[in-house]
């Protein structure tokens, strides 16, 4: 294994002041290696976003140390963060393709958008965001259009590239496939699979099991705030430890281990309510 | 945007109009056939060929006064709005990023601009300032300028939370570079409507302030001014109102045309909204070009 691109250790996040203070995340930690991917699992609120918005320097951490290739960014302010953020070595693919491109501006504009911010004249942005485009296999005929003319599957890859022109260490994908059709998700997790071999890190988020399972090398599972388990993709599919991923496994319906009954289930969440 | 604004018939009329305007503005006193303040025994003449537009109490040529007036009124409304411009739509975007203080400060101010009675303000400042049109525009642009401030704010702020901003952001872009490609373009339209809209509104001010002796002082003449004396002769001549109200109306009416206007093709459904348009048209022109075609044919 090479040396982590992202080490997270014992991560504290808050939200809201004084009385109206809420602890987000709690003493998680977790490392993630150059080119592996790691699927992030928890249900809504158990701050499977939050993570991902500290590691980008979006939220503050309250504790802990955040190490980014290298790089200790906990207490970074927002200059320092600006000058690691222009490397380009960390990238976010967001949510909902509708939201994530600016409406006015062509596709062509939205994916040199990263490189022109880095200084890169802009003849040479366009030839490489050409390249990218073709990585997602969208064709070159979409660079003069705007958001409004495609479709959501196209603009979620359109988002994909614009992440990969600077060439990233680590892309964060804050459920990237959940807005879309079943064909569009198939779609974009190929060429997340495909992504893999080049050794980029990728950061999976995803309240689904199911389709985080077939492309991740390792799970972390966030219940409450705190990392309950992590492990590798198989292990925590096959053999759920925490009570919490032992109930997400038993409602997947397409996973193999899938064969809780209602009874069991009801079981499981009682033993969490404790 | 220009030319989205154009290829519509209110934009073109719109636009047509207010160059129209800014041309008396620019040659009116030129064009003016008479001297605006020479008085003459000839009071309250009806119209003629030597005075196309009559003249008024002291004699002098209606439509000469109407033309000279032309430019201190058109520069007088374009100030106000321009005023209000720069002093509320540039804090208004930037209230959004410059931090708590600055946001906080720029509100109560807007606030307390809000709340201040107008007209007294402007007395109170022509005082201090002195009696001329440039303080008085000065005054009532900052007067005007809470609706920039809000009109700008509101927009920005829809826009700075937004993904793409965030995005942006998480590829190193500075506040500049995010107002620069991203919020500017959203900001715009709010901003010309209301820019547009003060500008009509700029004109019924010079007018109103003119009526009440604040700004433009006499013999010299503003559309306004014209209309305010020409409503005290009524009885002799109850034409005469007709033709400077209905200059202002006129402008008032271009611009507000505009507005619309630029509301209608700008954002994403402005743009459809075009496209439709463009698409609907040359789909006619083409099946016109076959009918031709055909018919020669047939022929």
């Amino acid at each position: 294994m090479t040396a982590p691109v992202l080490q997270v250790s014992d991560l504290d996040v808050h939200y809201g002041l004084r009385r109206r203070r809420r602890q987000a995340l709690q003493g998680v930690s977790l490392d993630v290696s150059a080119g592996e991917t790691v699927g992030l699992i928890g249900e809504t609120g158990s701050g499977k976003s939050t993570l991902a918005r500290a590691v980008l320097g979006l939220v503050p951490s309250s504790g802990g140390r955040i190490v980014i290739d290298g790089e200790d960014v906990s207490g970074y302010r927002e200059r320092q963060w600006r000058r690691l953020r222009r490397r380009g070595v960390v990238q976010y693919v967001f949510q909902d393709p509708l939201r994530s491109l600016d409406p006015d501006l062509t596709i062509e504009d939205s994916l040199v958008e990263p490189l022109l911010i880095q200084g890169v004249s802009r003849r040479e942005a366009v030839a490489r965001a050409r390249t990218f485009l073709d990585r997602v296999h969208l064709s070159a005929d979409l660079l003069p259009k705007v958001p409004g003319e495609i479709s959501g599957g196209q603009r979620q890859r359109v988002a994909v590239a614009r992440a990969l022109v600077t060439e990233p260490r680590l892309i964060v994908l804050d459920e990237p496939v959940s807005a879309l059709d079943s064909a569009n998700r198939v779609q974009v997790l190929e060429i997340l699979k495909e992504l893999r071999g080049s050794g980029v890190a990728l950061v999976f988020i995803s309240h689904d099991l199911g389709s985080v399972a077939g492309i991740a090398d390792r799970i972390a599972v966030l219940y409450q705030g705190e990392l309950v388990e992590v492990g590798a993709a198989a292990a925590v599919i096959n053999e759920p430890d925490h009570p919490y991923t032992r109930l997400l496994v038993s409602s997947a319906p397409t996973l193999r281990a899938a064969s809780a009954t209602r009874a069991e289930r009801e079981e499981l969440r009682a033993l969490l309510s404790v | 945007m220009v030319r989205r604004v154009l290829s519509l018939p209110s934009g073109r009329i719109a636009v047509g109009l207010l160059v129209l305007i800014a041309l008396l503005a620019a040659l009116g006193p030129v064009l003016a056939p008479q001297d605006p303040l020479a008085t003459s025994d000839n009071t309250l003449a009806s119209v003629s060929w030597s005075h196309w537009l009559g003249t008024d109490y002291l004699g002098r040529d209606t439509f000469s006064r109407l033309l000279d007036g032309s430019r201190v009124s058109v520069l007088a409304s374009l100030e106000v709005a321009l005023v209000a411009l720069g002093v509320g739509a540039v804090p208004g975007i930037l209230s959004v990023y410059l931090g708590r203080v600055f946001e906080w400060g720029t509100l109560r101010l807007a606030d307390t601009l809000v709340a201040l009675p107008f007209l007294l303000f402007a007395v109170a400042v022509t005082a201090l300032l002195g009696n001329g049109l440039t303080q008085a525009m000065l005054v009532t642009g900052v007067l005007v300028s809470p609706l920039f401030y809000r009109v700008s704010r509101a927009a920005t702020l829809a826009v700075a939370r937004s993904q793409y901003v965030e995005a942006a952001i998480i590829s190193g872009a500075s506040v500049g570079w995010v107002v620069r490609r991203h919020v500017w373009a959203k900001v715009l339209p709010p901003i010309a409507i209301a820019l547009a809209q003060t500008i009509g509104v700029g004109f019924i001010i010079v007018s109103s302030l003119t009526f009440l002796g604040i700004g433009v002082q006499p013999p010299a003449p503003t559309w306004g001014g014209l209309l305010a004396s020409d409503l005290g002769y009524l009885d002799y001549q109850p034409w005469a109102p007709l033709a400077p109200a209905i200059l202002i109306m006129l402008t008032v009416w271009a611009s507000n045309l505009l507005a619309d206007t630029i509301r209608d093709v700008s954002g994403e459904a402005g743009r459809a909204f075009v496209t439709h348009r463009r698409d609907v048209r040359s789909a006619h022109d083409a099946s016109d070009q076959n009918a031709t075609a055909h018919s020669g044919g047939a022929r």
